[in-house]
């Protein structure tokens, strides 16, 4: 990493960015830097902001002040420039969010016909790849409700990776997985991780975090609390709610 | 007046009714999914005036009964210079009312998608018409197949207000109207309308089911 450091660049990068629900002061004058490459674990306790910061970098969420720029632009407010920025950046959501009347391959080359304009064969002997990648290249001609979660999210991630993505972010990825398809997911995650993609990942897969995040970020109440090396934070985290909540978490 | 009787000397015009009921029907039911497609868009758009005036459309023409609004095609317009024919003020009336009703039931079909699913077209980039095109409208329309079978049948009923109006050839109802004002076909008049209506919406509902088990999204 270090002999990169001179051509190190942020890819997202957030200043001072407030929002609020209503009365409720989600997120807290946020300063976040992500470098090509950098793969960075956004954890904290529920209710933290730690969803909703993700989903302020490609705008599903809206800002009340502050500034996000993604590979130096400016994020901008509505319309084309904001879909074709949206669509430089991945998005994997909790839920997954496959499109139920598509095909799995149909799901993986929307994104690049509708958007990119990709010729059909092309896009389709793209996906077809990606969903080798993935492991789920026999379920193509299948729809979503067919498959179990786990195969599910794997082809969502494929999907995001069709649009050739220069970040992606993670909502969550694993969170409403059976225990045992978990891995099968974060496999994929870190192996894009170690392909040297640019990843945002909201979780609580402490291993994941250990094995594969170059920082970890800790967030409560709105605000980043901490943020470092990851077995520095979780074997020695500095501020109390971070000892807290490393303990509520522990111990099962 | 027999059962015999009464085929032998109206069979013919019996048969010719059924299809201007049906005529009326294909019709109307076009109309009234074309312009529920419409208010529906604009009742999703993100345009907040657009969404305010398809929902005021929907009130307006959900709760106006079929015959006020007929009484006002058929009276009211030709003093604003608009006079159309009855037949048209028929299948215009239908249409309006059934409208209002399939937006609704495009509407229902729309909940039943996540907005994780829009999100996540949001996310790849698509457009708001891309992400109509390719996610909202195609699932919506699939959701809704047994609401809009139940609403051609109820399209098909409507056209009966058609028997309030001079129509030659007269539709099902009218045709009633029009034996028994010549001759005694009594309640038999009205059981062989009947059963034009009801062995329509029979098939009608046949074919329904058969496109809605063809359709059905999985989830």
């Amino acid at each position: 990493m270090s002999n990169e450091a001179q051509g190190m660049r942020p890819i997202i990068e957030l200043s001072h960015v407030e929002k609020h629900f209503g009365k409720l002061h989600v997120l807290k004058d946020i300063n976040l830097s992500v470098q090509k490459g950098e793969v960075v674990v956004l954890i904290g306790p529920s209710g933290s902001g730690k969803s909703t910061l993700c989903r302020t970098i490609n705008r599903l969420e809206t800002i009340d002040s502050g500034s996000i720029r993604i590979d130096g632009e400016l994020l901008p407010e509505e319309g084309k420039e904001l879909a074709k920025l949206r669509s430089e950046v991945g998005m994997v959501f909790q839920s997954f969010n496959l499109f139920a009347h598509k095909t799995i391959l149909q799901n993986v080359t929307m994104g690049p016909i509708e958007v990119l304009h990709t010729p059909k064969a092309q896009a389709e002997a793209e996906a077809m790849e990606l969903l080798r990648r993935v492991g789920v290249a026999e379920q193509a001609n299948k729809v979503p409700a067919q498959l179990s979660g786990g195969q599910q999210q794997r082809v969502a991630i494929a999907r995001s990776l069709a649009m050739h993505p220069k970040a992606m972010l993670f909502d969550e990825p694993t969170s409403a997985l059976d225990p045992e398809m978990i891995n099968e997911v974060l496999d994929v995650m870190v192996e894009l991780a170690q392909e040297g993609m640019t990843m945002v990942v909201v979780t609580h897969e402490m291993r994941f975090a250990r094995s594969v995040a170059n920082r970890v970020v800790f967030m409560a109440d709105g605000t980043i609390i901490e943020q470092g090396d990851p077995d520095e934070f979780f074997d020695n985290p500095q501020s109390n709610r971070a000892k807290e909540f490393l303990n509520s978490i522990k111990g099962h | 007046m027999g059962l015999q009787e009464l085929l032998s000397t109206y069979g013919d015009m019996y048969v010719q009714a059924l299809l201007v009921t049906w005529r009326m029907t294909a019709i109307a039911f076009a109309g009234a999914m074309l312009l529920a497609l419409l208010v529906t868009v604009a009742r999703v758009s993100p345009i907040k005036p657009l969404r305010k005036l398809g929902d005021l459309y929907v009130q307006i023409f959900r709760n106006i009964p079929g015959v006020s609004l007929l009484i006002i095609c058929v009276y009211a317009l030709p003093h604003l210079k608009v006079v159309l024919d009855y037949g048209v003020c028929v299948i215009l009336t239908t249409t309006l009312v059934a409208s209002a009703f399939g937006s609704e039931n495009f509407m229902s079909g729309i909940n039943t998608i996540g907005v994780g699913q829009v999100e996540a077209a949001r996310s790849l980039g698509l457009s708001f018409g891309q992400i109509l095109r390719q996610v909202v409208i195609p699932q919506a329309l699939r959701s809704a197949v047994l609401p809009m079978t139940n609403l051609l049948i109820a399209v098909m009923l409507t056209t009966a207000l058609g028997s309030q109006v001079p129509l030659d050839p007269p539709e099902l109802t009218g045709l009633v109207s029009y034996i028994n004002t010549r001759s005694v076909g009594g309640i038999l008049a009205f059981f062989i309308s009947a059963i034009g209506y009801a062995g329509t919406a029979f098939a009608i509902g046949i074919v329904g089911n058969q496109i809605d088990k063809r359709v059905r999204i999985l989830r």
